[in-house]
């Protein structure tokens, strides 16, 4: 069966991070290098947060960006990468979405949230950074649009944006899921 | 976090660079080994309700690119519907980028 991996932006292009927050130059190899080998096809979404905060924006929690100019934007992205996905699912293949746990736009299981939290000024610590079980406004928004399928649908996030972030274990979690098993067979 | 990684290097690729045949070379690998990080444009063949916005997405990601400085380079794919489309759009932004050396 054809497997078809839609990816966060920032997996093959770093560049689109917050400023300090990319873990490469550009693209992210280890994740490339393990779906090349289970032989993926490799689709790569948009990044909400580039178009709308640009290059220079730093980090922020998921209460900053859930605002509706914001949520039509995600929708906007979101409507032809879900109607790709339904093409995919027709045609007979595995979906698997794959996001960016600890971001507020592109987490999975894991995003960044807090009714306090505003961004560098005073909170300039990893250790700061709160994140908290949940998705990230694209992904929730990414995964309304499936409705009816959405159970069709594998998400894993890469942790990227966490404080303690393992490479190693991140991408036995994603090789699980390739390998059609679970999350939890991995964790 | 941590210090700033990003190559501040971009370049946009046709879907065949993300997705080569058998046997094809690996240009996304060369790519990823020079620290450039890839805008890939949807596979040819989607119907245009599809494909025109995620061409359009390409094109705002790119302005956002443009205007904070970054270096942004075409793989050249005259032949590729998505590039084709991709550079008119561009063009109508009042923007350009030239091929990758």
């Amino acid at each position: 069966m054809k497997t078809v991996c839609y990816l966060a932006h920032c997996l093959l292009n770093a560049n689109a991070k917050v400023d300090e927050g990319a873990r490469c130059a550009g693209v992210y190899s280890p994740v490339l290098a393990l779906l090349r080998d289970h032989g993926c096809t490799i689709r790569q979404m948009p990044c909400p947060e580039l178009a709308f905060g640009g290059t220079q924006r730093f980090w922020a929690v998921r209460e900053q960006y859930d605002t509706p100019v914001y949520r039509a934007h995600c929708r906007r992205l979101a409507e032809p990468v879900a109607a790709q996905i339904r093409a995919d699912l027709a045609a007979g293949a595995r979906v698997i979405i794959v996001g960016i746990d600890g971001s507020p736009s592109m987490g999975v299981e894991l995003t960044a949230a807090s009714e306090e939290w505003g961004g560098r000024p005073d909170k300039p610590r990893d250790e700061d950074y709160p994140v908290t079980l949940g998705t990230g406004v694209f992904t929730e928004t990414l995964l309304d649009q499936l409705s009816g399928v959405v159970l069709d649908v594998r998400t894993v996030g890469i942790g990227q944006d966490l404080f303690d972030y393992d490479e190693a274990s991140e991408l036995a979690t994603l090789d699980a899921v390739l390998k059609n098993g679970s999350v939890s067979d991995a964790r | 976090m941590r210090g700033d990684g990003r190559s501040r290097r971009v370049v946009v690729v046709p879907d065949v660079v993300v997705n080569p045949p058998p046997g094809a070379r690996d240009r996304l690998g060369e790519l990823a080994l020079g620290g450039w990080g890839v805008v890939a444009l949807p596979p040819p063949g989607l119907p245009a309700d599809i494909s025109h916005p995620l061409v359009a997405a390409a094109v705002d990601q790119v302005v956002a690119f443009l205007d904070g400085g970054y270096q942004v380079a075409l793989l050249p794919a005259a032949d590729d519907p998505g590039m084709r489309r991709f550079v008119t759009a561009l063009a109508a932004s009042g923007r350009t980028v030239a091929d990758l050396a």
